[in-house]
């Protein structure tokens, strides 16, 4: 039976997006599964020694200043090495994620990505760039919400003696715009995954959370605004031009 | 003014301010972005942990000018290059507009000057490829007009190249 790992390699501990695609992939993975998260130093030697019989890996990656967030590189170099001393030659798939709207935005990582395979002697076989991904964190928040209050308004409307499906249709238009925005990231892991289970190259393939730019602008605006206000930033210079402190540490000048 | 970061050592700092104001060495002994956003949210333009990078975003916002001598790393930066730059999206907002027809964070400190990304080491044509346009898009991320980027075949003829430029 084959093997197949999954680094989950956001430093985010809680409520990482790409975690939750990772996740959601795996679902569809067949045989041996191994989920593993890359978030310090110290977890690169289990990540390695689960790579040493595994056959297919699965990068989940958030995009860092158009690439690959700076603490998962020193575990490329590694895996690099290992690989090379190893003899291992598996196949490595990408999901790619990032803030913003547009997919293609992945692009340079993905490269990066298919570089590293080339330096480490792996199959590079592609995968999936996805924009506004971190949509899913707020729709996994707001479902299990919408459920329980759907279940209460079922619970009074029975006491009242009204419909009590009006609640379940009205929950499902919320799950059927779930699924719409989503339509893009769902088809396309499925055809992601269809490839790692057989096992061939899947290409490039870029995505989105289906809605307008726009709109997405728009919430994207309002979520920071009411994180702001309630972490206090918005008092704090929120747009100032700030200057750096005459002793911050890390610059050398003609003054020194 | 002009800023350089380099991964080149701090002994390689007195050279390259001959050319810049001032200069950064990356040398990967910061911890790493956590991806929080309280650069943005919580106390704009510093970041969470008050390490030696906690200000980075300021200095690389008031920079109007900015040269990055990074060793290639799969066409992308070194790590403690891009441990320096996850450290500092505070250059942006958390607000959002659209530039070269994408979606992009505004900017704290406006457009500035350009971006000079000098990468060196073993680099192949594809890794060349894909520095040319990380480089890119960097600058538009970042809201450099101009951008370049040139390939060395070591770090001493990479310090070299950085130091004959003049400060623009």
């Amino acid at each position: 039976m084959e093997k197949t790992v999954l680094i989950n390699c956001s430093p985010k501990n809680k409520m990482s997006a790409s975690g939750f695609i990772m996740r959601f992939a795996g679902l569809m993975v067949r045989g041996r599964k191994e989920y593993l998260h890359l978030r310090r130093p110290s977890d690169r030697p289990g990540i390695l020694q689960a790579l040493a019989d595994a056959d297919k890996v699965v990068f989940a990656v958030p995009l860092y200043v158009d690439g690959i967030p700076s603490h998962v590189l020193p575990f490329l170099q590694e895996m690099e090495g290992f690989c090379r001393e190893k003899n291992l030659s598996m196949k490595v798939y990408v999901i790619a994620n990032n803030g913003f709207i547009e997919g293609r935005q992945n692009e340079p990582l993905m490269q990066v990505m298919e570089n590293f395979c080339g330096r480490a002697g792996l199959e590079w076989c592609g995968g999936i760039g996805i924009g506004g991904g971190v949509t899913l964190n707020v729709e996994r928040i707001m479902l299990p919400v919408m459920f329980g209050l759907m279940i209460l308004n079922m619970l009074l409307r029975g006491v009242q003696g009204e419909d009590i499906l009006e609640p379940v249709r009205s929950f499902g238009t919320t799950i059927g715009t779930f699924l719409l925005l989503c339509c893009g990231i769902i088809a396309f892991t499925v055809r992601l995954t269809s490839h790692i289970n057989k096992g061939t190259d899947a290409g490039k393939r870029y995505t989105r959370i289906m809605l307008p730019s726009f709109i997405f602008i728009l919430f994207a605006d309002i979520f920071f605004t009411i994180i702001s206000v309630l972490q206090g930033g918005i008092f704090r210079g929120w747009f100032s031009r700030l200057k750096p402190d005459a002793n911050c540490g890390i610059i050398t000048t003609n003054n020194h | 003014m002009k800023t350089i970061i380099h991964d080149l050592g701090k002994e390689q700092n007195e050279r390259l301010l001959a050319a810049a104001d001032q200069v950064i060495c990356a040398d990967g002994r910061y911890a790493p972005c956590q991806g929080c956003f309280k650069c943005w949210t919580k106390h704009p333009a510093a970041c969470e942990m008050k390490d030696a990078l906690y200000q980075s975003c300021r200095i690389l916002g008031t920079s109007e000018d900015l040269t990055i001598i990074t060793e290639n790393l799969y066409g992308g930066y070194s790590s403690p290059v891009k441990n320096l730059l996850d450290r500092s999206i505070g250059v942006s907002t958390p607000f959002s507009t659209y530039r070269g027809g994408e979606m992009h964070h505004t900017l704290r400190y406006g457009e500035r000057n350009r971006l000079d990304v000098i990468a060196y080491g073993d680099i192949t044509e594809a890794e060349k490829h894909t520095l040319k346009l990380m480089t890119e898009r960097n600058a538009i991320n970042m809201g450099f007009r101009e951008h370049s980027i040139s390939f060395c075949s070591d770090a001493e003829e990479a310090g070299g190249t950085a130091s004959w430029k003049r400060p623009y």
